[in-house]
């Protein structure tokens, strides 16, 4: 294997000595190495890591709350300032303590995914459909990074297709059937209660399905190796989901923004990474002016106020979660997220649904690019502890058109 | 080192990510970490989860369920892999067959595309047609009862023995050269001044009081009940039904996980695409209807004047809604059936002899 000289590139390093720069490549490599690491394992708590490989679209970002060295901002100034701080590693560490979420996926690759998907399901006469599904959401978890290290998806085609059948046997079929049978009986009144029935039965499978779509998903997903995993009991946001839609009714949708507040909070807090869970911090009286404005703006902007409203939901949403010591920012702007929708309808509209793939990697990349970590994190204190899951609820989500996002 | 990459190691307990130095050997991989640990992984518990496109890192992993993971940057630990160890090739992708991948994807598309069109086309109306068939006639019947229910609850139903019995007699006629039918056909006549006449599935054939009163001849009349009782012989209905379930299946494999805005799109081309299969039923009932007429000896010149007084009619609608139509064009409709008659000019034996037709059409009285 050739080695290049790790702070000018040059090409052949004799006797560990760079011709063209005259580094000594092991001591800087060294040097390199301690700075992203420090401190060495065995990992201490409220120690602070972060770990990065040089790879160049990532510079190396430290979350220490040691005295920064004054530094320019912004990442490729950073990453100059890492770089050339080489003799003196220790005194570089401390900068900005923001991590990204990246996005590498290209829409070729998964539009080669989606055709290859496409004739497996038409051939096996819908059966690869789940297996496909498997393919999407790994390829697109594969391509998320947190400080450079990529999601896994773990579920299964089986897991999926068995998922489908529960879900299909008790819920999809007694509802189906309950129908069928009361319009059959051509009884008004029975048709009349059947539909009733119906509703009430959707309406509180909707968030059973969410919570469970979110169990199944979340213990499928691992970064670094250690699973996610979601917590909440079902019941209990049937209960906050059913108290929500009456009171909305009562209050003309003016408790929404309570509402939002609370699942958010129900979502978010009961979702661990390893044996920790994340915490949300938000409260709807603080979403409520925003509603409000949205309510009286949304007329007369002709709708568009929309997007800014949500782009504050989504900064607020974010900007109250947290991980141990560190806290989710969010930078998305009204404008951004109308000019990405745009774009977006155009392309699905003009190529009849064809950019599809593009269409998913753009949002998904313009999501991830909004998005950041910001503060302390010990990451080698988290340990693995995975939870049980079925995908009974991911099934159900989609069955009943509940479905959010491909996590 | 020949034969050793650097990379990191996830021991599956914890997210400390450690540095890791990784030599090559014919029959498993020797890591050495940081603190001097060294791990044997043999090749044939390592299973590869990422790096099959380019620029990914390559990820491998042993054990399960949360298992060991070795992380690679370089991206020719792969070729490495694959020359040294040849025994294990089929465990680990090769970076070298990416381009024959992106060959297969695109025949993978042709073929997509041309199986769809395929089954759009053949399979579909075929299958449909096979179960069509096999669907048992008291299910057409109850749901041509609902069906005629409907349409009978907010419009007057005409009831008049006598005329409904000419009407009764016309229909016996078409069907007395039949072979015998599982069905027991009922007309009935409802006032509403549309021109128009429905078949509903199990028998049932519903003629608005418009359509009845425009019809000059009784034989314009047959034309058109031997169209709707086709319609019924053929389960025309059912293959619809069926055909509309088909073709939501067929979309729906092909769109995969697409939801939401793109449901919309989906639904109008599904209904575009029924629409095709309609047309083409209706054709269909026209041409077996002339043919019921034929062996019926009943003149198809009523048939073809009822068509072409519709044409009249229909005259100065832009051809371009062809595509959005149930039915075809009369223009297009008359040509067809003046052809399919053009050899049948003589042998015909009078409709209804000796009756005034333009009382017998007033069954809904007036």
């Amino acid at each position: 294997m050739a080695t290049a000289c790790p702070r000018c590139g040059a090409p052949a390093v004799e006797r560990d000595k760079c011709a063209q720069c005259g580094v000594v490549a092991s001591v800087y490599t060294a040097a390199l190495e301690k700075m992203r690491r420090a401190p060495t394992p065995p990992p201490m708590p409220s120690t602070v890591r972060a770990s990065t490989p040089a790879a160049p679209p990532a510079p190396a970002r430290l979350g220490a709350p040691q005295p920064a060295r004054p530094v320019p901002s912004g990442p490729a100034a950073l990453a100059t300032a890492v770089m050339t701080a080489a003799p003196a590693p220790a005194s570089a560490v401390g900068a900005s303590a923001s991590r990204r979420l990246t996005f590498h996926g290209s829409g070729g690759t998964l539009f080669g995914i989606y055709v290859v998907n496409i004739l497996l399901t038409i051939v096996t006469f819908g059966f690869y459909r789940f297996w496909g599904k498997v393919r999407v959401r790994r390829f697109l978890l594969s391509q998320a990074a947190f400080e450079d290290d990529r999601f896994a998806y773990h579920g299964t085609g089986k897991e999926l297709l068995l998922g489908f059948v529960k879900a299909l046997l008790f819920v999809g079929l007694p509802i189906t059937a309950l129908n069928t049978a009361a319009r059959l009986s051509g009884d008004l009144k029975i048709a009349i209660a059947s539909q009733v029935v119906t509703y009430l039965l959707v309406f509180t499978f909707i968030p059973i399905a969410m919570v469970g779509a979110r169990r199944y998903r979340l213990s499928r997903i691992s970064w670094r190796g250690i699973r996610f995993s979601f917590r909440g009991r079902a019941w209990a946001f049937v209960r906050i989901f059913m108290l929500a839609s009456l009171l909305n009714v009562v209050t003309l949708t003016l408790y929404y923004p309570f509402f939002q507040a609370r699942q958010q909070r129900f979502m978010v807090s009961n979702s661990h990474f390893g044996r920790r869970p994340f915490r949300f911090d938000g409260r709807g009286r603080d979403l409520f002016g925003p509603y409000l404005a949205a309510l009286l703006l949304l007329v007369p902007t002709l709708g568009l106020y929309l997007f800014w409203f949500n782009a504050r939901m989504t900064r607020y949403l974010w900007d109250h979660t947290s991980f141990e010591t560190a806290r989710f920012r969010s930078t998305m702007t009204g404008g951004a997220l109308l000019a990405q929708t745009l774009v977006n309808v155009s392309m699905l509209i003009l190529t009849l649904g064809l950019a599809w793939p593009w269409v998913l990697i753009r949002r998904t990349r313009f999501e991830f690019s909004c998005l950041g970590v910001e503060g302390p994190l010990d990451l080698a204190g988290i340990v693995q502890e995975p939870q049980l899951a079925t995908a009974t609820g991911d099934a159900l989500s989609s069955l009943l058109g509940a479905d959010v996002g491909f996590v | 080192m020949p034969g050793a990459f650097t990379g990191y190691y996830l021991d599956g307990r914890s997210a400390a990510r450690r540095e890791a130095s990784v030599r090559l050997a014919a029959s498993g991989l020797e890591i050495a970490l940081g603190d001097g640990t060294r791990l044997w992984w043999p090749l044939r518990e390592v299973r590869q989860t990422q790096g099959f496109y380019a620029g990914e890192q390559t990820r491998l992993e042993r054990g399960a369920p949360f298992p060991e993971i070795l992380l690679i940057d370089d991206s020719a630990f792969l070729g490495a892999l694959h020359a040294t160890a040849p025994g294990f090739g089929r465990r680990f992708h090769n970076p070298g067959w990416r381009r024959s991948r992106v060959l297969l994807t695109v025949g993978a598309a042709l073929a997509s595309v041309a199986i769809g069109a395929v089954l759009y086309v053949w399979g579909i109306p075929a299958a449909a047609g096979m179960l069509a068939a096999r669907v048992p006639v008291s299910w057409e019947e109850r749901l041509g009862q609902a069906a005629v229910e409907q349409i009978t609850a907010s419009k007057r139903r005409c009831v008049d023995p006598e005329r409904e019995a000419a009407i009764g007699a016309i229909v016996k006629r078409l069907l007395e050269p039949q072979p015998r039918t599982p069905y027991t056909f009922r007309v009935t006549v409802v006032d509403d001044m549309t021109v128009n006449a429905f078949a509903v599935p199990g028998g049932q054939v519903v003629l608005l009081r418009g359509l009845v009163e425009r019809a000059r001849t009784p034989e314009e009349l047959a034309g058109v009940l031997a169209h709707e009782l086709q319609h019924v012989l053929q389960r025309h209905a059912t293959r619809l039904l069926l055909q509309h379930a088909s073709t939501g299946l067929l979309l729906v494999a092909i769109s995969g996980d697409i939801t939401g805005a793109m449901a919309y799109g989906i639904e109008s081309a599904r209904v575009l695409g029924t629409l095709r299969y309609s047309r083409h039923l209706e054709t269909e009932a026209d041409a077996e209807g002339l043919k019921m007429l034929l062996a019926a000896d009943v003149d198809p010149q009523g048939m073809i004047a009822f068509f072409e007084s519709m044409r009249a009619a229909e005259r100065g609608a832009p051809s371009a809604t062809r595509y959005l139509t149930s039915h075809p064009l009369a223009a297009e409709r008359v040509e067809t059936l003046k052809q399919l008659a053009a050899s049948h000019t003589t042998g015909f034996r009078p409709l209804l002899p000796g009756r005034d037709w333009t009382d017998l059409r007033r069954v809904c009285g007036g």
